[in-house]
């Protein structure tokens, strides 16, 4: 395992695929949350046509380098936690970056965009950015307790760190899945999923009630254009990881997007039914119920890895 | 050679003829005066002289007559030093009060030759009758002189104090009477041979009330109200001698009547001097008058004195025996120059509050001596009290004598307390008055001054052989002369601080081996660079450097230190070095204080720990017998683990952290925070690496420290995220950090102290890099917090740089440095098993995004202040050492295996399991894999593709003005309206409660508080009036005879 | 003599008891005299031998046998002169504090305390 040129094409042929199965995704999903709110909803290749749009837009506006540089951190951030996953088990090429690190790398990865875009927003000096953030950033550290003991947890079942061997040692038929051989770290790990999603009950950081839109509010046209990019390839990169973990990873591409659309339909379902948490309610809600359970699934855990 | 009876017929005659030269004139008589002061040093410093090159003792007797049937004063050496000591107390304190002897009557001159007369024939003379003549005589000439000044304090006080010595004299009287009746002598050497406490009831009493009588005379707790009114109201100048000289006489009239004491009696002497020394101690917390609280303070040093000597005695240990005079002279010496000092500078200073005593700020000098008395009285090097200390917990504690050890230990705290609030106090304090120093008061401050310095040096070559302490003796020489250049501007004191310490880096560190060159590099490498801002600074800066270069002296003492009296003054000097960087800020007097006593109460601790462990390894000083101790060691490894803690600043132990970092100055912070706070952990490196190897029975300290790095980081980080001030902000993340390094340390295992390592140099390099950056910014806005700050990106734009590049580090996410740390804990705690510990210490890193988020984003980033407006970039001294800190956590970031491998190395001699396999770039444990240069490229290369892309797309961008915002369709008007900094993670503390109080600081507290009241109830008992004082001598000697005869 | 000795025991009880009860300072020094009288008694007794005469050579003393123990009645002259010397003292400290403060109750002086 190491790095060879080849392997930067097959990673932009990974990113291809994936941005696409985000993009519909995304698409679907809002039809869903439109018909369960009893209204029509959008076309499902909406997200292209918005996507397009924003990109072809032009209002030249900038408040500054960092403001600039935001959403270059935002996708460089998404696009990095995709590529360091290995994405098809077996297959050295659809591994990507894989080589870089293991699974801690991806979960620190993954601060690096929300940190440039927070810090993005920051200067665009407005305020709803400001609270935006502070509100997305304590309910990110909240709802991570719950992902960190979840890895810890699938660390300590297969002695490994390693995103690859995890899943090697899935194999063989859905009895070796996490989910079954762990449930209670594979629900720990499900809630922390809607945690990392930042759809409802977890969603108050893009508000679109209370805050015009969070972090973004100032970003337009071709800022919001790569924002959107990267929402339709990080959260997907996450239900990845997600899948690798407890749902045995994926040898195909097929079983693969078939999985993606399972989990992350996990999160829209809860989405739609449960209403939104306030901040510091959610926070208290990760304190007081992830990290109990948290701590029981890991003292199981450490029971079943013997 | 002048005979010593010479000083006694100096001092008669000329004190009989005195008022005669008077009718020649003033002048006339002051001369004769002076001359007989100086002659009766002179005899004997003469004899001195000759009885240290070995001549013998001489003894006079009268009329020819050998005792017992005349009475002898014997000249031995002891005698010599002590009346020497007198004498020239005697001739420096007739200088000080040279005004006073001018403008008033003969009789003050008269009474004071007597005075000091009399305190030689108490040393001097061998007979018990004698001695109680000269005691009245002493007695008689203070108390005269005390009546010279008319005020009422003074009178009342000299009433007070004639009645308790009256009572006292007259016991001793009895007691004399009554020896004589079962011995047939007088003479006290004679008395010693023949008589046998223990042989009957009658003669024990008779001892017994001697001893009580002559300890009465030392003001023992609680029978010393009479002198501690006579400390609070006499003229300074004669107070000083009363404090040294008269208590120098007894505590010599102790040593005399020694001998006739047994077992029983001297631990009773032990346990009133204890007493005494631990309660004055405690009373002085309420004091706030300075010269009462110097009279505390005496008393509380002589009874230490009186506990020393009793129990070294009682131990076996001859009367002169080099232990003995290492200890308790040395406590003594100690005790007798600061006191002085101290009394003759509340003459200068003539104020009775103790922070009235800033005025001294008017005289570099005097403050500077103000200063050292303060110090060498609590005991820290590298005055002569710290020896004789650190000597008499050894001894002590060969002898097994813990429970006086712990005692003696908290006594000196309590010390400690109230002398370095007023130190604080005059350091910081207002200044409202001028100072009025005559030169004659001057004079014989700057001469004990210097005594001090000396005995100091002398003491350090006593100790041990004089051997162990060389190592430091080039490096002190170099801070003396930084205090001689101190006037010279600081360009050139930096430039040659900086060579000077370059040069010295480069001695040090090839003789390190292990773990001691990581440190070593940070400890000066790191030093040297953080010098580099000093030259933001205009003036002199007084002060400044030779107490800074104390610091990283004792830093690096600590890493060549092989034995534990090495250790613990290094330790001491990186403390009170510190401790006046600390207290150089605005507002840091609390913090510093609380700093101080933090550090010392660890620096006890870790005394004690010292002291078991010579007992436990027979009498061995060297640290590498930490590893093979027989016994105790669970203790041990505890007390000293303590000690580090404490400049660790773990949860518990940390509320002195944040103040002193937030409050001390800009270049300053940056050196505690990144290097200082290694020290703890290098201490407790070296323990990790014993206990590796020792045999710890039950006590499984590695656990218990384990849940205390773990508890340290999430406490730590959680209170960072609450601060409105940005300095603080970066103390507490300190907390949080220094957390991580404990538990790391605590895994005790190669992954563990790897990643330990890992996070103190990265610890080093982001902490020196935020504190500089924050502390330029600081300088140019003159505000802390950061809600007051806000868009400074605009002017600042390379310190905001070094904020950006220090949180990602700090934050640990990839690709720079601080993400080995996180993926070394992952895998640390793996190998380990610690899950529970690991998940809390890895959910407090993540709660690190949120003041790293907060710290950036408040000062530099969202809305610029009108008045910020016109400030520039922080100064280019700030710049420099940011962009060499940035070099290095770039070169860390991209090639870790280049610094993580070689430490790897380093700690297979202690840990032999290599956990962590370097193949080329690539890290390898037995969970995962990662690769700091692939991270790097992989980042970079994404980053420059998309920021190419946006470019492509958006280049045409225009800056818009700070307004040109969407804020529901209105147009913002003033900054401060928009900048949502103040209480920024409100929700987070509404979240988690009570888990956001401030317990440990309440405790504290409490605990302070209990102190204080105990203090102020217990004080109660002096009332002022005087047969209550009577009334206390007479229960105490009752009292005290049935718990010896009970005990 | 255990006589003098009682007696002598008892005014230096009662010294004491009178400096420790009365509050007029003029009346602790005559408590002070006292205690000083009884210890000087006591000096005496000790050294007082039984049918033997003051230590004064003449001719009624022929040896060193006839004659009681000198020393006490030395030492016990010179503790007279250091007692007288200390009630002036005291004296004249009463003195002064009458004359500062018109008052000689002893409890009256208790600007210093704590």
């Amino acid at each position: 395992m190491g790095f060879e040129p080849i392997k930067i094409l097959y990673a932009l042929g990974t990113i291809f695929i994936i941005f696409n199965v985000g993009m519909l995704i995304q698409g679907i999903v809002r039809k869903i949350g439109a018909r369960v709110g009893k209204r029509y909803g959008i076309r499902f290749y909406q997200p292209y046509i918005d996507l397009i749009k924003n990109y072809v837009m032009r209002s030249n506006v900038t408040h500054g380098v960092m403001f600039y540089l935001g959403p270059v951190f935002r996708l460089t951030g998404g696009l990095g936690v995709f590529l360091f996953i290995p994405i098809i088990y077996g297959s050295q090429y659809f591994s990507n970056f894989a080589f870089a690190g293991d699974v801690v790398l991806v979960l620190y990865f993954i601060f690096f965009g929300s940190l440039g875009m927070a810090l993005g927003a920051g200067e665009g000096g407005h305020p709803y950015s400001a609270i935006g953030v502070s509100r997305g950033l304590a309910q990110v550290t909240a709802a991570e307790i719950a992902l960190v003991i979840a890895v810890i947890g699938v660390g300590i079942q297969y002695d490994t760190l390693s995103i690859t061997e995890m899943v090697a040692a899935q194999q063989g038929g859905i009895a070796n899945w996490t989910m079954v051989t762990n449930p209670l770290l594979t629900i720990l790990a499900m809630l922390a999923f809607l945690g990392a999603m930042g759809r409802s009950p977890f969603d108050v950081v893009l508000a679109p009630q209370e805050i015009p839109i969070g972090p973004p509010t100032e970003y337009h046209s071709t800022f919001l254009g790569i924002m959107q990019t990267n929402r339709s390839i990080f959260p997907m990169a996450k239900t990845i990881l997600f899948v690798n973990l407890f749902f045995g990873g994926a040898t195909n591409w097929i079983v693969l997007i078939l999985k993606i659309f399972i989990v992350y339909m996990w999160s829209v379902v809860v989405g739609v039914v449960f209403p939104r948490f306030r901040v510091d309610h959610s926070i208290r809600w990760w304190y007081k119920y992830a990290l109990p359970l948290g701590i029981i699934a890991i003292i199981v855990t450490t029971l079943i890895a013997g | 050679m002048v005979s010593p009876i010479y000083i006694f017929i100096i001092a008669l005659g000329i004190g009989f003829l005195l008022s005669l030269f008077d009718k020649a004139g003033r002048a006339v008589a002051m001369t004769i005066f002076y001359g007989a002061l100086l002659a009766m040093a002179f005899i004997s410093g003469q004899w001195l002289l000759h009885l240290l090159q070995g001549a013998e003792a001489e003894i006079i007797t009268t009329a020819g007559f050998q005792p017992p049937f005349s009475i002898n004063l014997k000249m031995g050496l002891l005698e010599a030093f002590f009346t020497f000591l007198i004498n020239t107390l005697g001739f420096l304190a007739g200088i000080y009060l040279l005004p006073k002897f001018k403008s008033q009557k003969i009789y003050g001159m008269i009474l004071f030759l007597m005075l000091i007369m009399g305190l030689n024939g108490l040393v001097m003379t061998g007979d018990m009758f004698n001695l109680f003549v000269f005691l009245e005589i002493t007695s008689i000439a203070t108390v005269s002189i005390i009546a010279i000044e008319k005020n009422l304090k003074s009178i009342s006080a000299g009433f007070k104090y004639v009645i308790a010595g009256g009572i006292a004299s007259a016991f001793y009287l009895i007691a004399t009477i009554f020896l004589y009746r079962f011995t047939g002598v007088l003479n006290i050497a004679m008395m010693a041979e023949t008589l046998n406490v223990a042989s009957s009831q009658a003669v024990f009493l008779s001892v017994f009330i001697l001893m009580i009588a002559v300890i009465v005379e030392l003001k023992p707790f609680p029978a010393n109200g009479w002198a501690l009114d006579a400390y609070e109201a006499v003229d300074s100048g004669v107070v000083a001698v009363i404090a040294s000289g008269t208590s120098a006489a007894m505590l010599f009239v102790f040593y005399k009547i020694s001998p006739l004491l047994n077992n029983t009696l001297l631990l009773t002497a032990a346990g009133i001097g204890l007493a005494t020394f631990t309660f004055s101690n405690l009373l002085a917390l309420k004091q706030k008058n300075a010269k009462r609280l110097l009279g505390y303070s005496s008393i509380g040093q002589i009874g230490l004195i009186i506990t020393a000597y009793a129990l070294l005695v009682r131990a076996g240990y001859a009367r002169n025996s080099e232990i003995v005079m290492l200890t308790t002279g040395g406590l003594f010496i100690n005790h007798f120059l600061a006191k002085a000092g101290l009394f003759w500078l509340s003459g200068v200073v003539e104020k009775e509050k103790l922070e009235e005593w800033s005025t001294l700020r008017n005289n570099p000098i005097l403050l500077f001596a103000f200063a050292v008395f303060v110090i060498a009285l609590v005991g820290l090097p590298p005055f002569p009290g710290f020896f004789a200390k650190w000597q008499l917990v050894m001894t002590f504690a060969n002898q097994g004598l813990f429970f006086w050890i712990g005692l003696i230990l908290l006594g000196s705290f309590l010390e400690a307390i109230y002398l370095f609030r007023w130190l604080g106090k005059v350091l910081k304090s207002d200044l409202k008055a001028e100072l009025k120093a005559k030169i004659s008061q001057i004079f014989p401050i700057l001469i004990y001054l210097l005594a001090i310095l000396i005995g100091g040096g002398y003491l350090s070559r006593l100790i041990n052989q004089g051997t162990s302490l060389s190592i430091l003796y080039l490096p002190v020489l170099f801070i003396v002369f930084l205090f001689f250049i101190d006037f010279l501007p600081v360009a050139i004191k930096n430039t040659l601080v900086i060579l000077v310490g370059s040069y010295y880096t480069y001695l040090i560190i090839p003789q390190l081996s292990g773990y001691r060159v990581m440190l070593g590099v940070i400890f000066l490498a790191g030093g040297v660079l953080l010098f580099i801002p000093g030259y933001f600074k205009r003036g002199k800066r007084t002060g400044f450097y030779p107490l800074a270069v104390m610091m990283y002296v004792g830093l690096a003492g600590l890493l060549i230190s092989e034995n534990t009296l090495q250790f613990f003054t290094s330790w001491e000097l990186m403390t009170l070095g510190s401790y006046f960087l600390i207290i150089r800020g605005k507002k840091s007097e609390p913090h510093a204080l609380s700093y101080m006593l933090f550090s010392i109460g660890g620096a006890f601790v870790m005394l004690f720990g010292f002291g078991i462990l010579y007992y436990v390894n027979g009498n061995s000083m060297a640290l590498s017998s930490l590893g093979n101790i027989e016994s105790m060691a669970g203790i041990i490894y505890a007390l000293l683990g303590i000690a580090f803690l404490t400049k660790m600043a773990s949860i518990g132990l940390h509320i002195w952290l944040p103040g002193a970092y937030g409050e001390a100055e800009a270049d300053v912070s940056p050196m505690l925070s990144a290097i200082l706070s290694k020290a703890g952990m290098f201490g407790l490196l070296m323990l990790m690496a014993a206990i590796q190897t020792a045999n710890l029975g039950s006590i499984n300290l590695p656990y218990v420290l384990g849940w205390l790095g773990a508890i340290t980081v999430f406490i730590g980080n959680l209170l960072a995220i609450y601060q409105e001030d940005a300095k603080r902000l970066l103390a507490y993340s300190s907390v949080g950090n220094l957390g991580y390094i404990l538990f790391g340390l605590a895994l005790m295992s190669h992954m563990g102290w790897l990643t330990s390592i890992t996070y103190a140099l990265n610890h080093f390099l982001f902490k020196a890099l935020l504190f500089l950056a924050i502390g330029g910014v600081v300088y140019r806005v003159k505000t802390k917090n950061m809600y007051e700050m806000g868009g400074l990106i605009k002017k600042m734009p390379l310190s905001f740089v070094s904020v950006l590049i220090g949180i990602i580090a700090l934050s640990g996410v990839p690709p720079l440095s601080g993400f080995a740390g996180k993926w070394l804990t992952y895998n640390a705690v793996l190998e380990k098993g610690w899950y529970l510990q690991g998940v809390i210490v890895i959910i407090g890193g993540l709660i690190a995004f949120l003041y790293c988020f907060r710290l950036i984003y408040a000062v530099f980033l969202g809305q610029l202040k009108d008045k910020h407006r016109q400030v520039k970039e922080a100064p280019v001294w700030f710049l420099i050492p940011q962009v060499i800190l940035i070099g290095a956590i770039m070169l860390f970031s991209t090639y870790p295996a280049f610094i993580l491998g070689p430490v790897g190395k380093m700690l297979n001699d202690i840990l032999p399991e290599n956990a962590l396999i370097w193949e080329n770039l690539d890290a390898y444990s037995i969970y995962g894999h990662w690769n700091g240069f692939l991270i790097m490229m992989i980042t970079g290369g994404i980053f420059v593709i998309v920021f190419l892309w946006l470019y492509f797309l958006n280049r045409k961008a225009q800056k818009v003005k700070q307004f040109n915002i969407v804020y529901a369709a209105e147009r913002p008007s003033r900054p401060e309206l928009t900048h949502v900094g103040y209480n920024f993670f409100a929700h987070y503390k509404k979240a988690l409660g009570s888990l956001s109080q401030p317990y440990v600081t309440k405790f504290w507290n409490t605990m302070a508080d209990i102190f204080h009241s105990s203090a102020g109830f217990i004080r109660r008992i002096y009332t002022g009036d005087g047969q209550t004082y009577i009334l206390h001598i007479i229960i105490f000697i009752v009292v005290v005879y049935f718990l010896t005869i009970g005990g | 003599m255990l006589l003098t000795i009682i007696l002598g025991i008892i005014l230096i009880v009662l010294g004491l008891w009178g400096m420790l009860s009365q509050k007029n300072i003029i009346k602790i020094i005559i408590g002070f005299s006292i205690m000083d009288t009884g210890i000087h008694l006591l000096i005496l007794s000790i050294g007082y031998i039984k049918d033997r005469t003051a230590p004064i050579m003449n001719q009624a003393v022929q040896s060193a046998g006839q004659v009681i123990d000198p020393v006490p009645s030395a030492l016990v002259l010179t503790a007279i002169v250091i007692g007288l010397a200390i009630t002036a003292l005291m004296l004249t400290y009463a003195v002064k504090l009458y004359e500062i403060k018109g008052s000689l109750e002893i409890s009256d002086f208790k600007e210093l305390k704590w």
